[in-house]
């Protein structure tokens, strides 16, 4: 299962990190992250002139969170512009079984036979609006990126 | 923007000990802060227009099918309808609910946090889009009136969309489904107040609205009241002509106020 959620994010990193905390209302989620750094294409030359306070480059981190169905986990990959900006963002959620799984499996019985839908990756958006779960796990995976970057 | 978010969290969330929620619980009077009137006021509104159905008290029976703080996942016992909302007493911001009831502002209450993260942004002077994973509100530049493209996720396949919203600047876009916040044979995190049992009719709703606390709340509220055949209740509640889309056992929906497309 994989999911560009987001597809062209143009806020700079300190909006976007906000409005993805506003997401996580209810709970601390996410507390049990794994970062995996890789700035692999990480520019230095562009970090040297860039004036804020992180490195620009492509970074990626997981992040875990609970849900009633059990621990889940999404990969968030971003990329960060010299001047701040995150110019890509993408949400994958590592599908793991579980419960979540299961209840799929039980309305795509009974749903999906009658309403098919489209592909969302064929479709010209800019947003998705569904069942939110992602965010905990989102917000601790960007959180790690933050880190990074800042270090 | 950080603080406002942390200050809501500490005050309404349903899943820390140490906030107004516990204390409301053990029967004390609380001043919820100056959020209370309108996102409570809300509530008064939302409660009225499903009979019941919609009640911020329902934090107890959402924990008896173990949806609590420590995520149980294990009914305890029967379903436990939600104390009236009329045992509650306000007094402006402040509260005082019978003793053991749970204040639970699930419905609303991320929607209400939408606005007000796009509230700050917009003091500002600055425009923003605020998508709170789907709940979101539009603010964006307005000189080319560009509506915003947002796919309403299928609930049984999160690569595909049953439709298409075209949501205007200025208006908010908020949904509700079952599938995700589920936990075992029909159990999931949209209660009816009246029996604390889950809904059973509707498996998903998208609501768009002049803000994103109404969008959220009135998505809750179509879970138990069909939009179609209440038009004129909602009109008489201050929610004329809504832009609604839902799916239920007899498949997809959308009222004729709806801006944009289904696919069904």
């Amino acid at each position: 299962m994989t999911l560009p959620r987001t597809k062209k994010l143009t806020l700079t990193t300190v909006a976007a990190a906000t409005l993805l905390l506003s997401a996580c209302g209810g709970s601390d989620e996410g507390d049990d992250t794994t970062p995996t750094p890789s700035p692999e294409a990480a520019d230095e030359t562009a970090s040297e002139e860039g004036s804020g306070s992180y490195s620009a480059g492509d970074y990626s981190a997981e992040g875990s969170y609970q849900t009633p169905g059990g621990t889940q986990s999404v990969v968030v990959d971003l990329t960060l512009e010299e001047d701040g900006t995150v110019s890509a963002v993408t949400v994958e959620p590592q599908a793991d079984g579980g419960n979540s799984e299961q209840f799929q499996t039980k309305f795509a019985g009974g749903i999906a036979d009658k309403v098919v839908g489209v592909k969302i990756d064929d479709l010209n958006v800019s947003k998705v609006s569904g069942s939110s779960l992602t965010s905990g796990g989102f917000n601790a995976a960007v959180d790690e990126i933050k880190a990074e970057a800042a270090a | 923007m950080t603080a406002r978010v942390v200050e809501f969290d500490r005050t309404w969330s349903r899943f820390r000990d140490d906030g107004a929620v516990a204390r409301l619980r053990a029967g004390e009077t609380v001043d919820l802060g100056p959020d209370a009137p309108a996102l409570l006021g809300l509530y008064d509104r939302l409660e009225a227009l499903s009979d019941g159905a919609v009640n911020p008290l329902v934090g107890g029976g959402l924990e008896a099918l173990g949806y609590d703080a420590g995520y149980s996942l294990r009914p305890m016992g029967a379903p436990v309808a939600a104390p009236a909302w009329s045992s509650a007493r306000r007094d402006g911001s402040t509260l005082t609910l019978p003793e053991g009831s749970v204040l639970d502002v699930g419905a609303a209450g991320k929607g209400f946090l939408v606005d007000a993260v796009a509230a700050v942004v917009l003091a500002t002077g600055q425009q923003c889009v605020v998508d709170a994973s789907g709940d979101l509100a539009h603010h964006g530049p307005t000189s080319d009136a560009a509506p915003l493209g947002v796919a309403l996720e299928h609930p049984a396949d999160p690569s595909r969309a049953v439709g298409v919203a075209e949501l205007a600047p200025g208006r908010a876009l908020c949904g509700s489904a079952t599938n995700r916040r589920a936990w075992g044979q029909d159990l999931h995190h949209v209660l009816d107040a009246r029996d604390g049992r889950p809904a059973r009719d509707v498996v998903a709703t998208w609501v768009v609205a002049g803000s994103a606390a109404e969008a959220d709340g009135l998505a809750t509220a179509l879970f138990f009241l069909d939009p179609v055949g209440n038009a004129d209740r909602l009109a008489a509640a201050g929610w004329p002509d809504l832009e609604a889309v839902w799916l239920d056992a007899t498949g997809l929906h959308a009222t004729s106020s709806f801006t944009g497309e289904v696919f069904a």
